[in-house]
């Protein structure tokens, strides 16, 4: 018993610290360590190769190399020698065929794969497919051009199997320029501070995330000062309307106000009444409708603490304000707005952080448009950096620098939040033990 | 506050503001069952020829029933992970003393808050190394981790309300600390837990970015991505179709929602994500 | 006794099970970027693999085929969403073993290594690759090395809507004679806007419409920039992309002139509905536009335009004024073989899409989607030379361009994206524009980029 006693915390805490660990505390670590790196989706993301293909030739002769061994890294024959036909023999080639080769092209060198395949048609007993073709090109070629390879050491050894010995410094550089995975770097911050397109995002995040606070604080606070005056029938109807958008799967919700705001939907058709044409509403006020749909479902949360908040406000002190014969109006502003400072504050931390890490609703909304970056806010934006390339490259590291600055402002802005709503109280120690 | 009477002008005020919500789902029952017209909204003819997916394939989109099932498959294991896992971790944290124990609290509190969206790269590889990248088990693991934080927050919330006298008592009896938790407290919270499951349920059954990134197959498709797949291709304009489609997924979160109102109420007041 | 025999009995099914067993089947996965029109980028693919199957028969080998018709992603957003599905599948070993990409996605996919160069695989001297159009070839190599096969070949072309030409004075003889005073360089954007704006006043339709662009981004947009002088993308022997100052300012003060000077286009054009866009220019509601050879499927077959070749006038990309040149885009998707593919698996996914590439199996895509073909003795299959849109629209090809194959291009056209939309919602005006993205271009990818 006492066993077990000692390892319930560990047995109670490890499934959940685990899983917690390994999708998002490390994957925390990893974004920051990432963001110092050129990853993308042209360098891959683990595992290195070298590979010496003809950009590496262009840079290696813009370079200060012999251009001696750039033209011998750059070389590709065909030579029929004893290490090919070895190799040959060790294949599943036809014996008599390799025997043939042996006899007639032994020692013969071709300048390129289509004069080999030439000399290899003479042949009485050729190589008929194209896969056995290739598997004596395969087996006679010396060259080192757009071989992989993936470690230093291979490289090393498939320089010397085509007869090039270097110096370390000299097979620095070649390693270097023959790497096409990603390079630890600093630029991805460096880019994000000289671009002119961060300060417009940063503009757009500003403006998104101030005017749909306002809309839904100001909207969650009418609606819960509304229903507390109303019949409990009318305002439990009410608030379970207001609670749909947050509870329908964003997929639906927004499909929906796709359909309220295009040409054949219901604006367009109402506004037709007063001569309107018909129009792609979103086009024309894409922030309106990206401030309403996120406001809507923001409200909802708002609107129940808010809620809870008025009534939990003693009835006599409301009453002694009633027969003081004061209106709603005035009870309102006297004593219900005072005392809900606090969950406003709660509600409006709460939110700026929400509103600015999420980009869901944004982005099957606009996708951040029409046009220049209308809608682009910056979660968006790491979100299109990293993982939505038109042309298909993907920035992964300069992505994660975007999220980077995300995880510091989300760790900033807890930190205040938790401060202010008496952190220590929250955790503090329980009662008795043992 | 019962004996308010109907205040006419508050009512239709609030009639006014809420309207967009009651459009668009009045519409999206309503169209699903019409034919669209394309010059009016107001439905002409009942058909229920905007179900057709049900029966046969929409070119290039797959079954809905693969994506229903990966939905179900996907939720459910969403809300069993969260649950166990946040009720033992809950437990732990309101009522087992062990070292680190207020930092472990700090960091729930702190990731309970967090932009998670922005860490896709990384979580893709960690997918990756261990090999469930691609697979529905590897997005179920990602987003149950992703939810764990808040609800260890709720469930943390709800074990100190239980009073302390209930564990003395099963201590002093000579049960362990395990049997009390088991026999003593949990039934103390199944309020937690039903409220907790309703909301994971939700949580699930709607997500959309991971499944997008983390499973892009075919097969692994859930009902978010396929309805998203519908309205994104340029051949199909059809709203009757969609909202056939999209009623079809919200009616499982619809009946939840109205028969646990109440509940939900509870666990959305305690804050949140969005 | 019976029990023995039974027991028997079990061995001798349990011994010659295997013979019994059907050959080894191996699965061929296939990923496409297709919408309802375009399924036979997996069909034919479904289709080789019974022929194929057959071959291995005759060779007496056991192993089969089997087709797998993967994800298919079919719209706007797709394209992007097929790319990533791609790259983060194949990395974690995943995805498909076949996959229709663009020819631009050749370098990236190569130099990250998920993709295999086809050139080793397949041999191209062969039929029938012998008969490819030349032209293709370039576009499916990339450092050196042939990587894809192309699945079929398309061209951008210019259209305009006849009536409203008619009504604005040109006669049946010179709306005929257009595409050659297109393809001459006599009739230029800048008729292009003033037609337009003539048909704008003329009230035949509505105001921004007069010309009437491509509804979302696209490398189409690149046709406005390769029709300016100057206006090259890639410098072959450096193996660099070039941006040319002056060619970018001109494409974007078409833009921003079609929008503010002439206001035949509407200023938030871009990111319109698709389906909206393909009805109004098959209805005639737009003066000019231009769209794809593709376009003809969906404006014949989905909106009724039964009487395409009357009232629509289709050639290049007319030229951006002295210096410049008319062109359009040719964007091949292509075959690819993924790295998800091992041993066997390479061998036969090259096998199904060698024979997918069949002149007959090809031209099934082709008609369905009214793409184009890729070898010559397509153009005498009947099917494709009965087919007036493929015959004609063909031609164009010959003077088609293409998108560089280079690792920075996706980066390069991102930035240039930016600034046309900034030009064109007015922003920022095309100086400003061309000299941010310049700056941009100079900060973030040094000397990747030759700018002139």
């Amino acid at each position: 018993m006492r066993g077990i006693r000692r390892f319930l915390p560990a047995l109670f805490m490890l499934p959940a610290s685990l899983s917690v660990t390994l999708f998002f505390v490390i994957p925390v670590f990893m974004t920051f360590v990432f963001s110092f790196t050129t990853m993308s989706s042209d360098t891959g993301i683990l595992g290195s190769r070298y590979i010496v293909s003809e950009a590496t030739i262009r840079t290696l002769k813009d370079g200060d190399l012999d251009a001696a061994l750039v033209r011998q890294l750059d070389s590709r024959v065909f030579a029929v020698n004893e290490a090919g036909l070895a190799a040959l023999r060790k294949s599943n080639l036809k014996p008599t065929v390799v025997k043939e080769i042996e006899e007639k092209l032994s020692g013969k060198v071709y300048a390129s794969e289509k004069q080999l395949f030439a000399a290899l048609k003479g042949l009485s007993n050729r190589p008929r497919s194209f896969k056995d073709r290739k598997m004596v090109s395969k087996a006679v070629v010396q060259t080192l051009k757009n071989r992989e390879f993936t470690t230093p050491k291979e490289f090393r050894a498939g320089l010397a199997s085509i007869g090039i010995e270097v110096t370390d410094d000299v097979f620095d550089v070649l390693l270097e320029v023959a790497n096409t995975s990603w390079k630890w770097t600093t630029g991805n911050y460096s880019e994000l501070m000289a671009s002119d397109f961060t300060w417009k995002i940063l503009a757009n995040t500003a403006f998104y995330v101030v005017l749909t606070l306002f809309f839904n604080v100001g909207l969650a606070l009418v609606l819960a000062l509304v229903t507390f005056y109303m019949p409990s029938g009318q305002s439990k109807f009410f608030r379970a309307v207001w609670l749909i958008p947050r509870v329908s799967p964003s997929v639906i919700y927004i499909m929906l106000w796709r359909w309220l705001s295009f040409d054949g939907g219901f604006m367009s058709y109402i506004l037709g009444f007063f001569g309107v044409q018909p129009e792609n509403w979103l086009n024309e006020f894409p922030w309106t409708f990206v401030i309403m749909a996120n406001g809507f479902v923001g409200a909802s949360m708002g609107m129940i603490i808010f809620a809870s908040a008025v009534v939990a406000i003693p009835a006599d002190v409301l009453h002694a304000a009633e027969v003081d014969g004061a209106y709603p109006w005035q009870q309102v502003r006297r004593i219900i707005l005072p005392l809900m400072a606090w969950p406003i504050l709660f509600i409006t931390t709460y939110q700026t952080l929400s509103l600015m890490t999420s980009f869901e609703y944004i982005l099957l909304l606009t996708d951040g448009g029409p046009g220049f970056f209308t809608t682009e806010v910056w979660a968006l934006n790491a979100y299109h950096t990293a993982l939505s390339n038109y042309y298909g490259n993907l920035r992964y590291g300069f992505g994660a620098t975007l999220a980077v600055v995300l995880v510091a402002v989300g760790i900033a802005m807890s930190l205040i939040y938790l401060r202010l709503f008496d952190f220590k109280k929250l955790v503090a120690e329980p009662q008795i033990e043992n | 506050m019962d004996d308010r009477k109907t205040n006419w002008p508050l009512t239709i005020f609030l009639l006014i503001i809420s309207a967009p919500i009651l459009i668009m789902y009045l519409w999206l029952f309503v169209d699903s069952v019409s034919e669209i017209n394309t010059d009016s909204i107001w439905p002409t003819e009942f058909t229920l020829r905007n179900w057709r997916f049900l029966v046969e394939e929409i070119p290039g989109h797959g079954s809905v029933w693969t994506a229903l099932f990966n939905t179900t498959v996907f939720a459910s294991s969403v809300v069993a992970i969260v649950v166990i896992l946040s009720s033992t971790a809950g437990y732990a944290l309101s009522r087992l003393k062990f070292p680190y124990r207020s930092e472990f609290l700090g960091l729930v509190l702190l990731l309970h808050s967090f932009p998670s969206v922005t860490l896709i790269i990384s979580i893709f590889l960690m997918l990756r190394m261990i090999g469930l990248f691609d697979t529905l088990i590897g997005v179920i693991l990602v987003k149950a981790s992703l939810e764990l934080p808040f609800g260890i927050w709720i469930m943390k919330g709800f074990y100190d309300t239980v009073p302390w006298e209930i564990e003395m008592a099963g201590v002093q009896d000579g049960a362990s600390r395990f049997q009390v938790w088991y026999k003593l407290v949990l039934p103390q919270i199944m309020p937690g837990i039903a409220a907790l499951s309703i909301f994971s349920f939700m949580a699930g059954w709607s997500e959309f970015v991971l499944p997008l990134i983390l499973a892009p197959s075919a097969d692994m498709r859930l009902m978010s991505v396929y309805l998203a797949g519908l309205v994104n291709d340029d051949y199909l304009s059809d709203y009757g179709l969609f909202k056939a489609v999209g009623l079809f997924y919200i009616i499982p979160v619809m009946m939840f929602y109205l028969f646990t109102q109440d509940k939900l109420m509870n666990i959305y007041g305690g804050g949140t994500k969005g | 006794m019976t029990l023995k025999r039974l027991a028997m009995a079990v061995l001798a099914a349990l011994l010659f099970a295997p013979l019994a067993t059907q050959a080894a089947e191996i699965e061929i996965e296939v990923w496409a970027p297709a919408d309802e029109n375009e399924r036979y980028r997996f069909v034919a693919i479904s289709l080789a693999a019974n022929v194929l199957n057959e071959e291995l028969k005759i060779e007496g080998s056991d192993t089969r085929v089997v087709v797998k018709e993967g994800t298919s992603f079919g719209g706007s957003q797709g394209w992007a969403q097929l790319k990533q599905g791609f790259s983060l599948a194949v990395e974690a070993g995943k995805g498909p073993h076949i996959i229709v990409g663009g020819h631009e996605d050749i370098p990236v996919w190569g130099s990250a290594g998920l993709i295999y160069p086809i050139e080793d695989y397949i041999d191209l001297e062969a039929w029938p690759f012998s008969d490819l159009f030349p032209s293709l070839w370039p576009i499916m190599s990339w450092n050196g090395q042939v990587w894809g096969i192309p699945q079929d070949a398309e061209s951008r072309p210019f259209f305009a809507w006849n009536p409203h030409l008619k009504a604005i004075g040109y006669s049946d003889a010179d709306i005929a004679a257009l595409p050659a005073k297109v393809k001459s360089g006599q009739y230029t954007l800048q008729n292009v806007l003033e037609d337009a704006k003539k048909i704008q006043d003329k009230g035949l339709v509505e105001k921004g419409y007069g010309f009437y662009p491509r509804a979302t981004k696209g490398g189409d947009y690149w046709q406005f920039y390769a029709v300016q002088k100057g206006g090259d993308m890639y410098d072959a022997k450096s193996g660099k992309l070039i941006l040319d100052k002056g060619a970018l300012l001109a494409y974007y003060q078409f833009f921003n002139d079609a929008v503010f000077k002439y206001g035949v286009t509407k200023k938030n054009h871009l990111g319109m509905d698709w389906d909206q866009w393909y009805n109004e220019v098959a209805t005639g509601k737009a003066g000019l536009w231009h769209g794809g050879t593709w376009h003809y499927a969906r404006y014949t077959r989905r909106e009724g335009l039964d009487d395409f070749f009357d009232k629509v006038m289709f050639s290049l990309i007319p030229s951006g004024g002295s210096g410049g040149k008319a062109t359009t885009l040719t964007h091949p998707l292509t075959y690819l073989i993924s790295k998800r593919a091992k041993g066997e698996e390479v061998e036969l996914a090259a096998r199904l899409i060698t024979i997918a590439s069949e002149p007959r199996l090809n031209t099934l895509h082709a008609i369905a989607s009214a793409h184009l073909g890729i070898t010559n003795a397509q153009t005498k299959v009947s099917q494709y030379a009965d087919d007036r849109w493929t015959a004609e629209a063909t031609v164009l090809l010959k003077s088609a361009f293409a998108l560089p194959n280079s690792v920075d291009f996706g980066q390069y056209d991102t930035l240039v994206w930016k600034g046309l939309t900034a030009a064109w919602s007015g922003d920022l005006s095309p100086q400003q524009a061309v000299d941010t993205v310049v700056k941009e271009m100079q900060a973030t990818m040094g000397d990747k980029v030759i700018i002139r």
